[in-house]
């Protein structure tokens, strides 16, 4: 069938926004100025119908004349100098194809049977074709999912001939075979290779692909977290496993609130008036690292999906967003091989949560970034959801023999084959070429009318059980659900993006947008009506058993036969060996600076303290209509605030607070101190908007280097860090997840540890949201106090000595016995109205938080600080757990804060300066104004002001 | 009797919670209603006094924003569109709403079918998620009744929001009073200046009406100012009221006294 072509273009004289960004985009990143302007078209192709109904589409649905203008079959751009067409490669789904095929069928066409579009792109001016190749590779085609489109294609109905199911001989296999057949695909080491063949030798049989797939992607380290599952040996002791640890430490804190704790997809805890609230937070780092769009968003969709299959089904009512990248300005000369450079990264990083979050109207209202030169390998993608249900739906369903399997949501396609396994492996420069069928395109708006249609379904309690389909696909979904019973699925009734796949491919397929469910029969049609009103797919695939078996087939043939027993517990126990490798202790202490402006602006516009604003604006973090305490705020809405607060049941004042804390550089130097200081982070930035620390949980997520020796001593000190943390504070940990590949190694034997990295978020309940308090000063002459104990000459892994090439091994080290009560007294002052605004320390020191409360606040401050101590550790130290607060001039600190150590540090000013003094002598005055533009321009400089 | 709202939403739909808490707060009685529930008869939009289209991406936004919405609409809900407003009653259209309003012909003109403006992609080629003054223009918009000359302060949440027309409809709407809200400065006057004008719209429009007054659409979102804790600012600043309540109150007051 021919396929037709409309083109819509912009008139002459209306901006093409589009245009006018990517010649920006290239002016700035890649310095390129020789072009004067460039006009994009947008491509619509049509298969099964007449010219004269492509015309009719493009009048009456592509192309408005008010501001556009159209052309059939023939070009529209003319006299380019450069004309160049980008498209999704063929197989990636294109999101925007199943609502021109509904809106040409709503506008009467018959016979459209497939429709694609892309963007045709005119450049005008000298473009050579060097300079071309740079704008194509680096600003519009990741050849991982796109392609440039050389000619018209002759049709675009993908087909194929579905692939056999083959027998994989393992029975016969030596040692070097099981290893060559695991590496790349499988990622198994030699002794789980051998349980398989002992498990298929004991069966007499050798196993079809579908089961070796299972059997590797159940085992892999993604989905079973072998290494937290390890008995450790550290030294000459053996240690508990890592979970194991956390797990206890969760228990014996036995905190009221928490409903479920490392059981779902979540962990749930209490609200109020009868609901639940649950958080978790994933990593989606290795397919974000080769294409941080589609793996940004994929990386959304399943945590928001890990929220939507908690209990009974959640809704989702926040998103937050942390990201470890290399600086943006690294030369494209330093970005290892098959690496994609960080300012690329950051921003299709940030437009993938954009997209993704903003379309299903999740506020995605939390975050951070973090930048580290390390992170140049790949980067540290992590991505959180947060929801609420009733607390009689929390607790995970059991499917019951008799059940119906149903899958709902997207259709299957080859999508993300071997996400699972792929994500346990290293990054090597050919991990773009191997895996490059891991990533896909998200659809939010299928994950949308999906979770629309599950909530009814949930609150006409039609759902048993329900879980996502993450890693692993149906495999990981159904092998899960049916643990206790047994399921039987049959794959041919999958529903399929496209013909061709192999059984097995539908089976492990990571197609998003899609959860599986065990419904009670009685309760199938009513379920099967709800999704179709929500134009929902719903298919039957199989059913629940009590044989104990997964049981999987494709028409008349078993294609897998495991015994649930095996696959679940199977896989050999691990034992581990932790040892420290000496580290080269290095000391260089800085010169207190001459310049005090100069430093205080270094440390205002490094990375990792400037305003990263321009990130949040392209997030809708207002929706649903639920904010208490947005990102930022402020008289002019620009400063930050600590942490957030939603109040998710509409008219009432019942508040969910979230926040995080993660420092790669601590964790760096010292695993321990820099994981006491990311929990801590996490719990004051809670409590510095007014939060009660006994109403807090913890979710941690470990992003560290393939656990060698070296790597698993430091991931043994960060757990330890968590498990000291838990005691000390009563907070418990209630779900978490590790990523053990933070390590790229290239052909060259080049190998990089990316840091690093312990992030912990902190969600939990608030009985009145307008008892919280903002960081923005709200008064002027108000007295500034710090409150807590900070570790001062402790100055490792600071801002302060980055910018002045200064290095100590030595990080601030947090009193655990003071932090509670510290947290307590503020939320105390904070509830009791003491405190007009707080904000806690974190990078940058007292002088960064300052300043910012300054912003918020449209002032300046005045304030003196100790002779004893040395200024700029003073001003620059970064001890988690302290506090600057603002409180009325009338009020005595020492009433409201007792025995916590606090220092009257001045007063708020109307003069938009700070200056601070060293007992009577004045040290320096710096302007806001000044600060301020220095710590928006980084940021602004990347994604535009 | 309380006046009954429509909340329409179809898939993408995603401010329909909260515009529906806004209506009920201001005294509606309120249905979330599927679009395919009206195209399968199951709900008639005569048994309504007010239609609201919320916020979101329906559909994806795929082709223009809140178009295959409202292809849908003047496909199979013409008739019933027609007769509702008609009958006098009342629709508004936030953000995607607006821009299916637009792109069915009901606004400016109550045209099913006849597009004559556009709510394009943001000057900033951005999604912009900010706080704007908004001056409330004279008209006959009867949402806005008792609100004239006042400056609220809504939040925008779009990537598509600068409202075009040609110059003789963009003269046509200035003339007949069509124009309700308008981008300001913090002075209160309307202003092209990004950000305060987040997306570029011509005149600063924000919201317009059609001729009766009876159709609004507007890119910023009263429902998210509902609550005093909605604005970022509850803390340094007091609200008599927040500043979305009195249009759903009027909207709701109309049809009861009607």
């Amino acid at each position: 069938m021919a396929v037709q072509e409309v083109r819509v273009i912009n008139l002459p004289h209306i901006t093409d926004a589009r245009g006018k960004n990517l010649l920006q985009e290239i002016k700035d990143t890649l310095h390129i100025t020789t072009i004067n302007h460039i006009v994009t078209a947008k491509v619509y192709r049509f298969e099964g119908i007449s010219a004269a109904d492509a015309d009719f589409l493009a009048r009456n649905l592509l192309a408005e004349e008010v501001f556009q203008q159209y052309k059939v079959n023939e070009p529209i751009i003319e006299n380019a100098d450069k004309l160049v067409e980008v498209a999704y490669k063929p197989g990636v789904m294109n999101p925007e194809a199943g609502s021109i095929l509904k809106a040409a069928a709503d506008l009467g066409v018959r016979g459209l049977v497939a429709a694609d579009s892309s963007y045709e792109y005119g450049f005008f001016g000298s473009v050579t074709d060097a300079d071309m190749q740079l704008i194509l590779s680096r600003l519009l085609v990741n050849e991982t999912v796109e392609r440039v489109v050389h000619e018209k294609p002759s049709s675009l109905v993908i087909q194929g001939r579905p692939g056999r199911t083959a027998v994989i001989p393992i029975r016969s296999m030596n040692e070097a075979e099981l290893m060559e057949l695991s590496r790349d695909n499988l990622f198994l080491n030699l002794k789980e290779m051998k349980a398989i063949q002992r498990y298929f030798m004991a069966l007499n049989r050798d196993p079809t692909d579908c089961e070796i797939e299972t059997l590797a992607q159940t085992w892999s380290e993604h989905c079973v977290h072998k290494t937290f599952k390890a008995t450790l040996i550290v030294g000459d002791a053996t240690k508990k496993p890592l979970f194991k640890r956390l797990q206890e430490a969760t228990a014996a804190a036995g905190h009221p609130l928490v409903l479920s704790a490392f059981e779902d997809n979540s962990g749930v805890i209490d609200f109020y008036e009868g609901m639940a609230l649950c958080g978790k937070v994933e990593t989606h780092n290795s397919p974000s690292a080769i294409e941080p769009y589609g793996g940004a968003m994929t990386g959304s969709g399943g945590v928001f999906r890990d929220i939507m299959g908690t209990g009974k089904g959640a809704r989702v009512i926040a998103s937050t967003d942390m990201f470890c990248f290399a600086p943006p300005e690294l030369p494209a000369s330093d970005v290892p091989r098959g690496c994609l450079h960080p300012q690329y990264l950051l921003r299709r990083v940030v437009a993938g949560v954009r997209d993704y979050g903003n379309r299903m109207g999740i506020p995605t209202n939390n975050g951070s970034v973090h930048f580290h030169r390390d992170f140049r390998a790949k980067p540290t993608i992590i991505v959180g959801a947060y929801g609420i249900m009733p607390a009689r739906d929390a607790q995970k369903g059991r499917p019951q023999n008799g059940d119906i399997a149903v899958v709902m949501g997207g259709r299957t396609g080859r999508d993300g084959i071997h996400g699972a396994t792929f994500s346990s492996g290293e990054m090597t420069d050919r991990t773009i070429d191997v895996n490059a069928s891991a990533v896909q395109i998200g659809h939010a708006i299928e994950e949308k009318r999906m979770s629309d249609a599950l909530l009814r379904a949930r609150d006409q309690n039609l759902i048993r059980a329900i879980t996502d389909c993450g890693a692993g696909g149906f495999a990981s979904a159904f092998g899960e659900m049916g643990q206790q019973t047994g399921v039987k699925i049959h794959l041919d009734r999958a529903p399929l993006k496209y013909s061709g796949l192999a059984p097995w491919e539908i089976w492990l397929s990571e197609s998003q947008e899609r959860m599986a469910l065990a419904v009670a029969p009685e309760n199938l049609a009513s379920l099967l009506q709800i999704c179709h009103e929500h134009n929902v797919e719903a298919t039957v695939i199989g059913q629940f058993t009590d044989t104990g078996k997964l049981e999987v087939y494709y028409r008349e043939d078993m294609v897998c036969e495991l015994d649930m027993e095996f696959l679940h517990h199977g896989l050999p126990a691990r034992t581990m060996t932790a040892r420290k490798e000496p580290q080269p202790v290095e000391h260089k202490e800085p010169d207190p600076p001459r310049d005090w402006e100069q430093a205080c602006t270094l440390v205002m516009q490094h990375l990792n303290v400037c305003s990263k604003e321009p990130i949040v604006r392209m997030y809708d973090h207002g929706v649903q209509g639920s904010s208490a305490l947005p990102p930022f705020g402020g008289v002019q809405g620009d400063a930050p605030n600590d942490a957030v607060v939603v109040a998710p049941i509409l008219g009432k004042k019942y508040g969910a607070v979230i926040a995080h804390g993660m420092n790669p550089v601590l964790n760096k130097l010292d695993p321990y101190a820099g994981s006491i200081w990311a929990a801590t982070e996490a719990v004051s930035n809670a409590v510095a908007v007014g939060a009660n620390p006994d109403e807090l949980v913890l979710i941690d997520n470990f992003i560290w280097p393939y656990p060698d020796e070296e790597s698993l001593y430091d991931l043994d000190r960060a757990v330890d860090a968590c498990v000291d943390f838990v005691r000390a504070t009563g907070m418990p940990f209630i779900s978490g997840k590790d990523s053990l590949s933070s390590t790229y190694r290239g052909q060259d034997g080049a190998v990089i540890k990316i840091p690093p990295v312990l992030c912990v978020s902190c969600f939990g309940r608030i009985d009145d949201v307008t008892a919280t308090v903002s960081a923005d000063f709200k008064c002027i002459d108000s007295t500034v106090v710090l409150v807590g104990r900070r570790d001062i000459d402790q100055m490792g892994g600071s801002t302060y000595y980055d910018i002045y090439n200064a290095v100590s091994p030595r990080v601030p080290v947090i009193d655990m016995r003071l932090l509670p009560k510290t947290l307590k007294t503020i939320y105390r002052a904070c509830r009791n109205g003491n405190i007009k605004a707080c904000h806690d320390i974190s990078e940058g020191g007292l002088l960064a938080t300052l300043a910012e409360m300054c912003f918020g606040g449209d002032t300046g401050a005045q304030i003196t600080i100790p002779e004893t101590q040395r200024p700029d550790y003073f001003l620059f130290n970064e001890t988690a757990g302290c506090f600057l607060v603002e409180m009325d001039n009338s009020t005595d600190p020492a009433q409201v804060f007792g025995d916590v150590p606090y220092l009257v540090l001045g007063r708020t000013t109307n003069e938009k300066r700070i200056t601070v003094c060293r007992g009577p002598n004045k040290l320096f005055t710096v302007s806001t104004h000044k600060l301020f533009n220095a710590w928006q321009k980084p940021m602004q400089e990347v994604f535009g002001a | 009797m309380k006046p009954r709202v429509c909340i329409l939403r179809t898939d993408g739909t995603n401010c329909d919670r909260e515009t529906l808490h806004a209506f009920a707060k201001a005294g509606g009685n309120c249905n979330l209603v599927h679009v395919n529930q009206l195209r399968n008869g199951g709900e008639k939009l005569a048994d309504y006094q007010i239609m609201a289209i919320p916020g979101g991406f329906s559909y994806g936004d795929d082709i223009h924003s809140g178009k295959v919405l409202s292809v849908e609409l003047a496909s199979f809900l013409q008739d019933q569109l027609r007769q509702f407003i008609e009958d006098g009653k009342l629709i508004i259209g936030i953000c995607n709403g607006f821009q299916v309003l637009v792109r069915t012909g009901l606004l400016p003109r109550g045209e099913l079918g006849n597009i004559r403006a556009t709510l394009m992609q943001n000057d900033s080629g951005k999604f912009e998620c900010r706080w704007v003054n908004l001056r409330v223009e004279n008209s006959n918009c009867v949402f806005t009744r008792g609100l004239e000359g006042t400056i609220l302060q809504y939040q925008v949440a779009h990537g598509e929001g600068k409202f075009y027309t040609n110059e003789q409809t963009l003269q046509e709407i200035e003339g007949a009073g069509q124009v309700v809200f308008r981008y300001a400065d913090a002075r209160g006057n309307p202003t092209q200046d990004y950000p305060a004008n987040p997306n570029g719209s011509l005149h600063a429009i924000a919201g317009i009406c059609d001729q009766t007054g009876r159709v609004l659409g507007l890119m910023p979102h009263p429902e998210r100012f509902v609550e005093t804790h909605h604005h970022p600012n509850w803390r340094r600043i007091v609200f008599s009221e927040p500043h979305g309540m009195a249009l759903f109150r009027n909207a709701v007051d109309y049809a009861l006294n009607k």
